[in-house]
């Protein structure tokens, strides 16, 4: 079973789509031309609406979300997202956390927190991660329903 | 009861073999057969430390079973009020969705007729508190649902250490302003782990808000990571608050059941985290000393078992 995991982690990187969702330019720039560097196939935003709607129209894997934005924050989004993509996995983005903002995101059904500033290596490994997650749940839904 | 009875024979003849060895063994010494009485005080000796070790087996035992007893009765306890939770949400949501209707037209009305001021105010007043009850109730019936859902895990191989650090960095921050220090000590042995990471976040988050908020202010919380004698990886969150009452230890992880002051908390953290790690095969338990703080300790199993998903 492990040998599969592996072999799966390795194969994470193809086909996978980032969101980015930041109201923070800088930080929103770099983070898009870091994981474009390392040949993701990345999209950043700047608001909670435009990434739901954004959401609609393209296909996602991953979306890295702000928890504090003005206008509709993380949390909401999260809460979006989740309800109409279920099988999206949302990463938390926080600067100064709130634990109890946190745990409402843990319940909501984000996939992890990592706190501001985060280091790039440790972004990666957790989106990959979380596209792992979406793949073995896209699986399990693919054979219940070849069950049926 | 049989059984009781049938063990209490045993031993009973165990000791009395025993007995009747020794005073053989005194009367063949005296009777100047030194050599028997000497071979047969050894089968005295050995039967008395032999009926001894089965007994003090036999005991131990008997206290595992007690445990694991009290464990199963919790899982069936909380699968079943997990039922009833979920008829109740529902039933919640319907009038509280009505309720909210209403007081949207409350609004819309208000805005456009004439009302003496102080009138208009109480009014306004009064949907204020009727929103804010209905998000209240609403809070507690996603969590109920939360808690009720059949989630099923997804599992994935994990470094333990790291989503604990994690978690620990995420209170960190708040905890620092209280004065409480978070020591760690993380054992380096622990591979990875085959679990579902989001809800192990979930589990041990909730356990370090509950520690901060047990200690409130000046104190000190100690995460470790271990593995245990049988192979599990254990995480164990130690606090120095306030700790629990010998007669709420029991029912710390029931549904509802919380010491904060009204309107604070749910009661509903710790049965979900109860919940959560039964259903990635593992176990959550409590101990604490009234008045110097709490340990809650989390084993999980570290490879997937046979028949899981």
């Amino acid at each position: 079973m492990r040998a599969v995991a592996e072999g799966r982690r390795g194969s994470t990187m193809e086909g996978l789509r980032v969101l980015v969702v930041d109201d923070e330019p800088d930080f929103l720039e770099t983070i898009v031309k870091r994981f474009q560097r390392r040949n993701i196939d990345v999209v950043g935003v700047d608001n909670g609406k435009a990434a739901l709607d954004l959401l609609e129209e393209q296909h996602f894997d991953v979306v890295i979300l702000d928890v504090r934005m003005p206008g509709m924050d993380g949390l909401e989004v999260l809460k979006e997202i989740k309800k109409r993509r279920p099988l999206v996995e949302v990463i938390m983005l926080t600067g100064h956390a709130s634990v109890e903002s946190g745990m409402q995101g843990m319940q909501l059904g984000a996939f992890d927190y990592v706190i501001k500033p985060a280091a790039i290596d440790d972004l990666l490994e957790k989106v990959q991660q979380a596209h792992e997650r979406k793949l073995l749940h896209e699986d399990r839904l693919r054979n219940s329903k070849l069950l049926q | 009861m049989v059984r009781f009875v049938r063990l209490r024979l045993g031993a009973f003849l165990g000791y009395s073999a025993a007995a009747l060895s020794t005073l053989l063994a005194v009367g063949l010494w005296f009777s100047g057969s030194p050599a028997f009485a000497v071979g047969i005080f050894l089968v005295g000796c050995t039967s008395y430390y032999g009926t001894r070790r089965l007994m003090v087996d036999v005991d131990r035992a008997n206290a595992q079973k007690f445990l694991l007893d009290q464990q199963l009765i919790q899982s069936q306890k909380l699968a079943a009020i997990g039922e009833l939770s979920a008829g109740i949400a529902h039933e919640i949501n319907n009038p509280l969705a009505i309720i909210g209707q209403e007081v949207e037209w409350m609004r819309h009305i208000l805005q456009n007729t004439r009302h003496a001021e102080d009138q208009l105010e109480d009014m306004r007043d009064s949907c204020r508190e009727i929103t804010r009850q209905v998000e209240r109730c609403r809070d507690i019936t996603h969590r109920l649902l939360d808690f009720a859902r059949k989630k099923e895990p997804l599992m994935q191989a994990v470094n333990i250490n790291r989503l604990v650090e994690d978690m620990a960095r995420l209170v960190e921050k708040e905890a620092v302003h209280k004065r409480i220090r978070i020591l760690r000590d993380y054992s380096e042995n622990i591979a990875s782990v085959h679990t579902d990471p989001p809800m192990v976040r979930q589990v041990v988050l909730n356990l370090l808000i509950n520690a901060m908020y047990a200690i409130g202010e000046d104190g000190c919380i100690a995460i470790t990571t271990r593995t245990s004698e049988n192979g599990a990886a254990e995480v164990v969150v130690r606090d120095t608050g306030c700790g629990i009452a010998q007669e709420d230890q029991g029912r710390i992880f029931d549904p509802f059941f919380t010491t904060k002051p009204q309107g604070k908390g749910t009661g509903l953290g710790l049965s979900i985290c109860h919940g959560i790690v039964s259903k990635l095969g593992g176990s959550i338990s409590v101990e604490s000393e009234p008045g110097k703080g709490a340990v809650f300790t989390i084993r999980l199993p570290i490879r997937r078992f046979a028949g899981e998903g």
